[in-house]
């Protein structure tokens, strides 16, 4: 990776503010910093952190409540306050965005090869017929699959990993000098982010191009950046070196964000006791799960002959991508969801086929935390009545008892006693999926099912999170079917990994015999993918998977 | 997609089925056709009454004699279609023949008007959220959902027909309607530009100063009494319609669309005084209308091909649009050279509005222009009324339309793109905005015609609605189920276009995906 | 990789709304829109003014339900009622009317105008409240069970549903107006009521259908909840804003359509009055005695505007995705806030 000696980027004093109800907030305080050609800046930091609105404020793609104050030169030229003809002159054509979300950034009602034929052709004086090539050009160099169909296709036709390509190749369309990536692998999956990562990284060296990358995913930082910036809170905390920041982090908050990030093959042993009993808590057996035909969207079997066992206090850890059906495992392992065939047992009893009257039995023995902390609780009742429920319904306590054992669930997910009248909105994600885990503890399950609890959460929060639930299940000696799409999580808490692929559970056994010495192809294939968050590991690795 | 169209056309079916058999049996035990003869004392009271349930098969019990009933209307499909005989022993089917063109007169001009004007204020006003003109918009649409519109058009016959019938007299705008009329045009003025204090007080003054100019050259012409564009005026207003759509659609930059729609402008300059000289011919109908239509929408075709190489299709849509909008003001301007011949022909007598009817019966004239005239100035008030009530509706949803997709992420792509912010609105921002506006098109047609049944008593009109109130009051059943099949036909016909054209705006929901 | 969509977003909307948690605290839903509905000023106007009409018009004319035949009535503090024909008709000439002692004029005949208006006003707006009543408990309930139980049960109460829509709503009501008018007013509005649930139904199930995937549904199942218990306590109370705004919306139309169908003579019939049938039979008179026919048109003009500014606010204080416009007092006024230094 060549870095000349141009400076693309440069940012002094540079300040973002919101106006909300009279107030002006801070989002991005004094930040300084460049970025030279071929060089890739990543700007690192939680949700909040303001690294997103700062980015966007570059070019002044932000909200009409925002203002921005300094300095912002790209090519020596003053972005900030300069008038609407020029900054629409370096958008797109010296300066271009990825986004995050794919879906919705790219309009649904035009084709992918409109969208980037109008890109060239707002910046150079082309026919249509030259710009049309020069797109299934771009869309060739970003390696979607058949670019003189593709060109034609809407973006709901592609695949996520497709609509992010294409949106590169519309970012690369003008040859930007400055390539802005907010967060442009977080919706994909991890086989697919590393291959973005690698289309990125290819497309940066070929083209020269600087790359300021915002990201919380310090994996996707070690796997790609030159240099870091971290902030918290709109403050810049720390700037360096790649290699300065990961190994010699001065900052507190630095050095606690990476303690915080987990990281692939580092966890610490696992060693389970002999279960009390050999009998398994859940023993999936031959599960077939089909979603129904409905209207014209033929039937689709999303789980197909799977077989699992879980005995007594062993966390078993469900990995797969989207698509991969573990969700639907997990929801038809609590009788959420109707099974075609097979059968699933919990502490013995049958409940494939059950109906909801018999279910009430195993309802005492399982609970589940729910992915998205946003809707997981009933924004209508306080926090209090969502965990008192499941106790309610059972039957086992109502009144002042039952807001006493409330409280103590509070207690132990270590909330406050009094947050039992308070609404969800007015907690955290933290402190919701907290909330998440005490409702889903309730009735001192034998079976936890978690459904990708920490997905949404911060690094830092999800340590924490983490941390409590290991405590937890320590003291309450559950079992536990985590369900995750980051490997590096289910490594710090699994004692068995089994691996999901299309529906089939592909490999399973021991965690370390897993990471370290697995048998399936895409096993193997997932463990490469996942970045390790350092990037002399990282480098090595990456050579490693392409010999 | 055929299979799609098949089987809404199948459901659709069903469901008239079960409407209208709902529909007949309600009526035929709601309504008591032999209640006026039972009250009755006259000699031969039996024999009448005998005589009406023979004619109207009264004895038969109202299910099987709706399937009869269905017998006749299924014959449609045998080219025989028989909606049975009304109590005066007239065909259904001739006088719902007759009354539908009516009503439809009645109906097409303020839908169309209510989506255009509709849907243009409900964009600008999302484009400018919270300036003064969207509040007073706002309050305005909020205003025109609360009329009762049988109300409006009494006070629309007062002060629209009679009192400008009054005016007419003298042909004179008055000073107190010259003041007036400049305060207001001054207020808008001020209120579409938006600025500081000092920029809004010389827009409103601006706005002021031009309007009592315009007003007193207005008067000094007798252009009240003899009204006309003249080849000057349809020229300016052509021009200034390619040039503004220029601007708008593909950018004032684009100088060859630019050319090619000012030669349409300038086609409709030339044609000008042999068009009218066509027209004034005495085999003049009503298809010689579509003459200039005809000719200038070929110029534009043409102008495309000759000035342009690329783009063609945007450049289609300003040229098309000018030339239908030039040929507009062509006809305009015929119009109202005829106006003065109207007002002072016999039956008219300089009181020109009419409050009654969609025809002046005292009018004797075989003059296509007369006629035509005539058959417009009938239409205008109802068109206003119903306008009013339709157009709110458009623009608080186009409005809101807008609102929603203006937030959405690819808005903000196509700014980091560096498109310019008038392509961003009109070819991003408008084609998203407008998809859930053609559910809104389907109910307020359906909402429509029911609201032609007021209009129509109000203003005196023969069409369905007249129909269907004298069906009531009589209890003729077989001419409230020809009512009703028509209505409820067209309206379910709407929804399977609304819903066709949603498929075809939004790939996402088009067969396939 | 949905999963992955949502995470991403909830981590982006938590940093920056985070400011706006200041104004939320320690409040539930229910007070958080109380609290923004109030600050709609022109709804909470309406508000008033439409309280104001309604106890002023009900107090006036006093009560009078029931048929013909078997009345209920409540006096009300009004002087003359319907049926007074006094004396002297000061109205036969425009001059001397409208007086103090009857402050809306004199109809030919020569009766309180004041009183009539008044009991047209009140059939209007009983008409409106049992539409509201009726329509929207309808509405609600058929749109909540096909939203939430889908399958067949959605398929066929929505071609239920197109079955009503297309008979248009003056038709129904006409031909049943006519015929059990003198039933009286509480009749009308009732079937009214019958045929105008379809919109709410719609956007009911729509709530339904997005509300019963979120997570919260999944987690009241596994407690054990009963699917009336779950539509009842937790998928309903979150769909009540578009619940509450869609009624009022339909009452400003039930309103209309009350008054247009007594206008062309099949609503509310003689000798009961409407507003609508008032400006129907004095609408010619109106050069001459403009008091005839303003009084009950402005009437139900204000009634009408008053509702849909208050379901405006409604709609506000449900989803409030604007944010005030900054003006260039702000931009003066405001101080550049150093964040505190806490990590």
């Amino acid at each position: 990776m060549t870095i000349s000696n141009e400076v693309i980027l440069k940012v002094e004093n540079y300040n973002v503010e919101f106006w909300v109800d009279g107030v002006w907030y801070p989002a991005a305080v004094d930040m300084n910093y460049e970025v030279k050609a071929g060089q890739v800046l990543a700007i690192v930091g939680e949700s909040g952190s303001g690294k997103s609105s700062s980015s966007m404020g570059l070019m002044g793609l932000l909200a009409s409540n925002a203002r921005t104050s300094g300095s912002v030169k790209v090519k020596g030229q003053e972005m900030l306050g300069a008038n609407s003809s020029l900054l629409r002159k370096y958008r797109g054509k010296e300066v271009a965005y990825i986004f995050q979300e794919p879906m919705t950034a790219l309009n649904p009602v035009y084709t992918v090869g409109f969208q980037i034929v109008e890109t060239i052709r707002t910046h150079f004086p082309v026919g249509p017929a030259e710009a049309r090539k020069r797109a299934i050009e771009l869309l060739a160099m970003v390696e979607i699959p058949n670019p003189e169909k593709s060109i034609d296709k809407y973006p709901h036709q592609l695949s996520g990993g497709q609509r992010q390509r294409a949106m590169i190749a519309q970012a690369l369309a003008c040859d930007p000098a400055l390539l802005v990536a907010d967060e442009p692998t977080t919706a994909l999956d991890v086989t697919v982010q590393a291959e973005i990562i690698d289309l990125m990284r290819n497309l940066k060296d070929k083209l020269n191009s600087a790359v300021l990358l915002i990201t919380h995913d310090m994996g996707v930082v070690a796997d790609l950046a030159d240099d870091i910036l971290v902030m918290k809170d709109g403050m810049t905390v720390e700037k360096g070196s790649a290699d300065q920041i990961f190994n010699r982090p001065q900052h507190p908050y630095t050095q606690q964000l990476l303690a915080a990030v987990p990281k692939l093959g580092f966890a610490a042993t696992r060693e389970l006791a002999a279960p009390a009993k050999p009998e398994p808590v859940l023993k999936l057996e031959n599960l077939v799960i089909e979603y129904p035909k409905r209207g014209r969207i033929p039937a689709f079997t999303a789980v197909k002959d799977f077989n699992l066992e879980i005995f007594p206090g062993e966390i078993v850890g469900l990995v797969g991508e989207s698509g991969s059906g573990k969700t639907t495992v997990g929801r038809a392992s609590i009788g959420l969801i109707p099974v075609k065939s097979g059968s699933i047992q919990v502490n013995g009893q049958e409940i494939a086929g059950a109906k909801l009257s018999d279910l009430k039995s195993i309802r005492r023995a399982t609970g589940i935390v729910f992915q998205d902390p946003a809707s997981s609780l009933n924004p209508r009742l306080p926090i209090g009545e969502s965990i008192g429920e499941p106790i309610f319904l059972a039957g086992e306590a109502k009144g002042a008892e039952l807001h006493k054992r409330v409280e103590d669930l509070l207690a132990s997910v270590e909330l406050p006693r009094s947050y039992r009248n308070r609404y969800p909105h007015e907690l955290s994600g933290g402190q919701r999926q907290r909330v998440g885990i005490a409702r889903a503890l309730a009735l001192t399950p034998d079976l936890l099912i978690a459904d990708e609890p920490t997905s949404a959460l911060d690094v830092s929060v999800q340590a924490r999170f983490l941390d409590l639930l290991l405590e937890l299940q320590d003291q309450l000696k559950f079992a536990c079917l985590f369900i995750s799409h980051d490997l590096a999580v289910v490594d710090i808490l699994s004692h068995r990994i089994a691996v999901m692929q299309n529906g089939e559970l592909v490999e399973q056994g021991m965690r370390d015999q897993i990471l370290k010495n697995p048998q399936h192809p895409y096993t193997q294939r997932l463990i490469s993918a996942v970045p390790v968050p350092d990037p002399a590991l990282q480098k090595a690795k990456r050579e490693a998977s392409r010999a | 997609m055929l299979a799609f169209i098949a089987r809404r056309i199948g459901v659709v079916l069903l469901i008239l089925f079960g409407s209208s058999f709902l529909v007949y049996n309600l009526e035929a035990i709601a309504g008591d056709p032999l209640a006026e003869l039972r009250t009755s004392s006259a000699k031969n009271r039996d024999f009448l009454m005998h005589h009406l349930i023979m004619q109207l098969q009264l004895d038969v019990p109202p299910p099987i004699r709706y399937f009869s009933w269905l017998k006749g209307v299924l014959g449609v499909f045998t080219g025989n279609p028989d909606l049975g005989k009304t109590r005066d022993n007239l065909l259904v089917i001739n006088e719902i023949s007759a009354a539908i063109p009516v009503t439809i007169r009645l109906v097409l001009g303020a839908t169309i008007l209510a989506i255009v004007l509709g849907i243009t204020v409900g964009v600008i006003t999302a484009i400018r959220q919270y300036s003064r003109l969207d509040y007073t918009m706002t309050f305005i649409s909020f205003l025109m959902f609360s009329l009762p519109i049988f109300w409006v058009a009494v006070l629309l016959k007062q002060y629209m027909a009679i009192d400008f019938n009054n005016f007419l007299a003298s042909g004179q705008i008055t000073w107190p309607w010259i003041i007036g009329t400049a305060v207001v045009m001054g207020l808008v003025v001020a209120g579409l530009i938006s600025g500081d204090r000092r920029r809004v007080i010389t827009l409103f003054a601006g706005g002021f100063v031009a309007t009592i100019v315009l007003l007193l050259v207005v008067n000094a012409t007798n252009w009240i009494l003899k009204p006309g564009l003249g080849i000057v005026g349809v020229g300016l207003f052509a021009a200034g319609f390619a040039v503004g759509l220029t601007s708008l659609i593909v950018g004032f930059e684009n100088k060859r669309v630019l050319y090619a729609s000012l030669t349409v402008a300038l086609t409709a300059v030339i044609a000008y005084f042999p068009l009218n000289a066509a027209w004034d011919g005495k085999s003049m109908n009503a298809a010689m209308l579509l003459i200039p239509f005809v000719l200038l929408i070929l110029v534009a075709v043409g102008a495309v091909f000759g000035f342009t190489k690329v783009d063609r299709g945007s450049a289609l849509r300003v040229t098309i649009i000018t030339a239908v909008f030039a040929s507009l003001f062509l006809l305009i301007d015929r119009l109202m050279t005829t106006w003065n011949g109207y007002i002072n022909a016999d039956g008219i007598n300089l009181r020109p509005i009419p409050t009654i009817g969609e025809v002046s019966v005292r009018l004797s004239s075989d003059n296509f222009w007369i006629l035509l005239m005539d058959g417009l100035v009938h239409v205008i008030l109802p068109t206003v009324a119903l306008t009013l009530i339709s157009f709110a509706g458009y623009v608080r949803y186009s409005r809101a339309s807008l609102l929603e997709v203006m937030n959405m992420d690819y808005i903000r792509t196509a700014r980091a793109k560096g498109l310019s912010e008038r392509t961003v609105i009109v070819r991003h921002a408008l084609r998203n905005a407008m998809i859930p506006l053609t559910t809104l098109m389907a109910f307020d047609f359906a909402g429509v015609i029911g609201g032609a049944i007021i209009t129509e008593s109000v203003f005196g009109w023969h069409g369905m609605g007249t129909l269907f109130r004298a069906a009531i009051s009589t209890q003729d059943l077989n001419l409230l189920m020809g009512v009703f099949a028509i209505t409820s036909f067209m309206a379910v016909m709407a929804n399977l276009v609304a819903d066709l054209l949603y498929s075809a705006l939004d790939p996402r929901i088009r067969a396939g995906k | 990789m949905a999963k992955k969509n949502k995470a991403a977003e909830v981590a982006a909307t938590e940093g920056e709304n985070a400011i706006a948690l200041h104004e939320t605290a320690g409040l539930s839903q229910g007070q958080i829109i109380r609290k923004r509905f109030f600050r709609h000023k022109p709804a909470v106007a309406s508000m008033i003014a439409l309280i104001f009409i309604t106890i002023f018009v009900f107090s006036a004319s006093g009560i009078h339900l029931g048929t013909e035949a078997h009345p209920i009535t409540i006096q009300g503090w009004w002087k003359y009622s319907l049926t007074d024909i006094p004396d002297t008709n000061f109205c036969e000439t425009s001059v001397g009317c409208p007086n103090a002692d009857h402050p809306f004029g004199q109809d030919p005949i020569g009766r309180d105008y004041f009183a009539l208006v008044m009991r047209g006003a009140e059939q209007s707006i009983m008409v409106m409240l049992i539409v509201g009543l009726i329509g929207g408990l309808l509405g609600t309930v058929i749109g909540a069970v096909s939203g939430y139980f889908r399958g067949w049960v959605d398929a066929v109460l929505m071609r239920f549903t197109d079955f009503i829509i297309t008979i248009p709503s003056i038709i129904i009501g006409a031909v049943l107006g006519f015929k059990f008018g003198n039933l009286g007013v509480v009749a009308l509005a009732i079937y009214l009521g019958l045929f105008s649930w379809t919109g709410l139904s719609r956007l009911v199930r729509g709530e339904f259908l997005s509300l019963r995937e979120r997570e919260f549904v999944d987690a009241a199942r596994v407690a054990g909840a009963s699917n009336f218990r779950i539509i009842f306590k937790h998928i309903l109370p979150n769909a009540m804003g578009v619940i509450i705004v869609s009624v009022t919306l339909m009452l400003a139309g039930a309103i209309l359509l009350e008054t247009a169908l007594s206008y062309i003579g099949f609503g509310v019939q003689a000798p009961d009055v409407s507003l609508g049938s008032l400006i129907s039979e004095y609408q010619d008179s109106f050069t001459v005695s403009p008091w005839l026919f303003y009084w009950p048109g402005l009437l139900i003009i204000s009634i009408a505007l008053c509702v849909n500014f208050i379901g405006d606010g409604l709609r506000d204080a449900f989803d409030p995705r604007q944010r005030r416009r900054i003006t260039r007092k702000d931009l003066l006024a405001a101080t550049f806030k150093k964040p505190s230094s806490e990590a």
